[in-house]
């Protein structure tokens, strides 16, 4: 995948967060790199700011105190394509679910460190400023492996792999969400529609064949990553 | 019998013997039905507060009273009208059975609300375990990240402030961690998973965690398809721990070996390293919590928990954790998870093979 110039400095982040000492962390670790850095504590401030300050970026912490996370989520969600990052002390698989079906865009589980908080943080903007991959002309490139989603066609070496629809059709909308985690019922709805039967049996099924003609070694997948319990993610830089 | 049971009984002896005192005053202008159905309350409500047994009683009682006292020939237990024998019979019946309805009645209650009241407790022991987990991991949050702004500053203190906020972010998460596998409170998500996806997320998990040795897979070529029901996430925590606690006590550049194969209905994953092993008194005492061997240095780093969450984590699907004695050095671990096999798979439509 060609690679995109850094997101232009000028972001505003805004850090949600009813913890001041957290607040302070990642004000910290963030203000040297962007430009500015808004900070609100509750959840009817945080939703205020999104709207009022237009911000490049929202990091969300899920305990705040007035309103579950989710619903802030899904309501930011409602009005704006800001890139979300969600931060929680905890670490249960179905709530990390829960958040990318509101609309979160990644998540980071409490204590990180800020080296991978900046890191996801210039991936979440890298990929707000690039245009959706899909479109008429849009050829991948990476380590050997030519993927057309036009034509379709794939390359491995030179040598053509031939995908079936429905591995186009998941290879599609992994593409076009590449860096980015979709749970099994995003990737699911995008493939098949809606959701019915046995979701998760059905993608396992596509993404072993998947992994099986675009992987150098499928046992350990460098392209198709599983997220474990939560679904599986594109790696743009593997 | 307590005395507030004796009490109850009492009450309802006399307020029988009150009723019946009534019904007889006006004997004259009642009919069976009448006598029937006011004893009939008499000895459901008993039932209903006293419980079964005085159900019992006051029916008997009821029925006695109703023979002698309200079916002619008044005084004896003989009946003029074989009708009646059946106004007594169905009297009698309906008294018991409705005394047994409102027992068990009052039975199904109450193992609802001790049911209730244990998943009540559950859920709070949950939200005080995400409680702490929250309190105590936002703080180390802030320590680690000022500590890294530091290091980056140029003051080598701060790594070792961060290094140990990692010792205590990796301890709570491991103490939570058997908390939630012991209590059973949360149900494993089983789910038809591939071991070959499995083996790929533990080489993404422990990547950068193994030095210098290499994580070698084994899978067994026989099997088209070596597809188990367990739970990807907890079973990967599992094997991940093993995989870290071989390159713990494994030599330095040997690698640490993963294999896999099915043995009958169950899927075997064998984690081996080249380590010292562990002598057969303490096999199975090092899955004890917190247990740690006497001979390991203070600073192995880990506190004892790995094991014994690996094992909750098997057992709580179906499957096992052992260590096997094996020929020569190292120590294997033992994985068993159930297999799902071709033919199963081919049965539910999964159109996979």
């Amino acid at each position: 995948m060609s690679r995109p110039a850094e997101p232009p400095a000028t972001e505003t982040i805004l850090i949600v967060d009813d913890e001041p000492q957290i607040r302070r962390v990642l004000r910290n670790a963030l203000e040297p790199l962007f430009a500015r850095v808004v900070e609100a504590a509750t959840a009817s401030a945080a939703i205020d700011m999104a709207a009022a300050e237009r911000p490049g970026l929202v990091i969300l912490d899920l305990g705040l105190p007035d309103r579950p996370g989710v619903e802030v989520c899904g309501e930011i969600r409602q009005w704006s394509t800001v890139p979300i990052l969600v931060l929680s002390a905890r670490h249960a698989d179905h709530e990390k679910v829960g958040l990318l079906d509101a609309g979160a865009d990644d998540y980071l589980t409490k204590p990180f460190s800020t080296s991978e908080l900046v890191a996801r943080v210039r991936a979440l903007l890298r990929r707000a400023h690039v245009a959706p991959v899909g479109g008429a002309t849009q050829v991948i490139e990476m380590d050997g492996l030519t993927i057309d989603l036009a034509k379709p066609m794939a390359k491995r070496d030179g040598i053509t792999i031939h995908l079936t629809k429905t591995e186009w059709d998941v290879l599609r909308t992994m593409l076009r969400h590449a860096g980015r985690t979709l749970t099994h019922q995003q990737l699911f709805r995008a493939v098949w529609g809606n959701s019915f039967g046995d979701m998760q049996q059905y993608l396992r099924v596509h993404v072993r064949s998947l992994r099986r003609k675009l992987e150098r070694d499928p046992v350990r997948p460098q392209l198709i990553r599983t997220e474990p319990g939560v679904g599986y993610r594109f790696e743009t830089d593997p | 019998m307590t005395a507030r049971v004796v009490r109850e009984w009492l009450l309802w002896l006399a307020a029988l013997a009150i009723v019946t005192a009534a019904l007889l005053s006006m004997r004259a202008r009642l009919n069976e039905a009448h006598v029937a159905l006011a004893f009939l309350l008499v000895v459901q409500l008993g039932a209903a507060r006293g419980g079964r047994w005085l159900g019992f009683l006051l029916a008997a009682l009821a029925f006695l009273s109703m023979d002698v006292l309200f079916l002619p020939p008044y005084g004896t237990l003989a009946i003029r009208d074989p009708l009646d024998l059946l106004v007594l019979a169905a009297f009698l019946v309906s008294s018991l059975v409705a005394a047994q309805l409102l027992y068990l009645a009052r039975r199904a209650a109450q193992v609802g609300e001790r049911a209730q009241y244990l998943m009540e407790s559950h859920r709070a022991k949950d939200a005080v375990l995400a409680g702490v987990s929250h309190d105590i991991r936002t703080p180390l949050t802030t320590i680690k990240g000022l500590a890294q702004s530091l290091a980056r500053d140029g003051d080598d203190r701060a790594e070792v402030i961060e290094e140990e906020a990692d010792r205590l972010i990796t301890f709570v998460g491991k103490l939570l961690d058997l908390s939630r596998v012991t209590s059973g409170t949360a149900a494993p998500d089983i789910q038809l998973n591939e071991v070959e996806d499995l083996l790929g997320a533990v080489a993404q998990r422990v990547a950068g965690r193994l030095g210098d040795r290499e994580l070698v897979f084994h899978l067994e070529s026989g099997e088209p398809l070596l597809i188990g029901r367990f739970d990807f996430a907890e079973t990967l925590r599992a094997l991940a721990n093993l995989v870290e606690n071989a390159a713990r006590f494994g030599p330095a550049a040997r690698p640490i070996e993963l294999r896999v194969r099915r043995m009958g209905v169950m899927l075997e994953i064998a984690v081996h390293d080249e380590g010292p092993g562990v002598p057969a008194e303490e096999r199975e005492r090092i899955f004890d919590a917190f247990y740690r061997p006497a001979r390991s240095q203070p600073d192995a780093g880990g506190v004892g928990l790995g094991l014994s969450i690996a094992r909750g984590i098997a057992r709580a699907q179906g499957g096992e954790l052992t260590l096997v004695a094996g020929a020569g050095a190292g120590c294997t671990f033992l994985m068993t998870l159930p297999a799902v096999s071709v033919e199963e798979l081919a049965r539910m439509g999964d159109g996979s093979s």
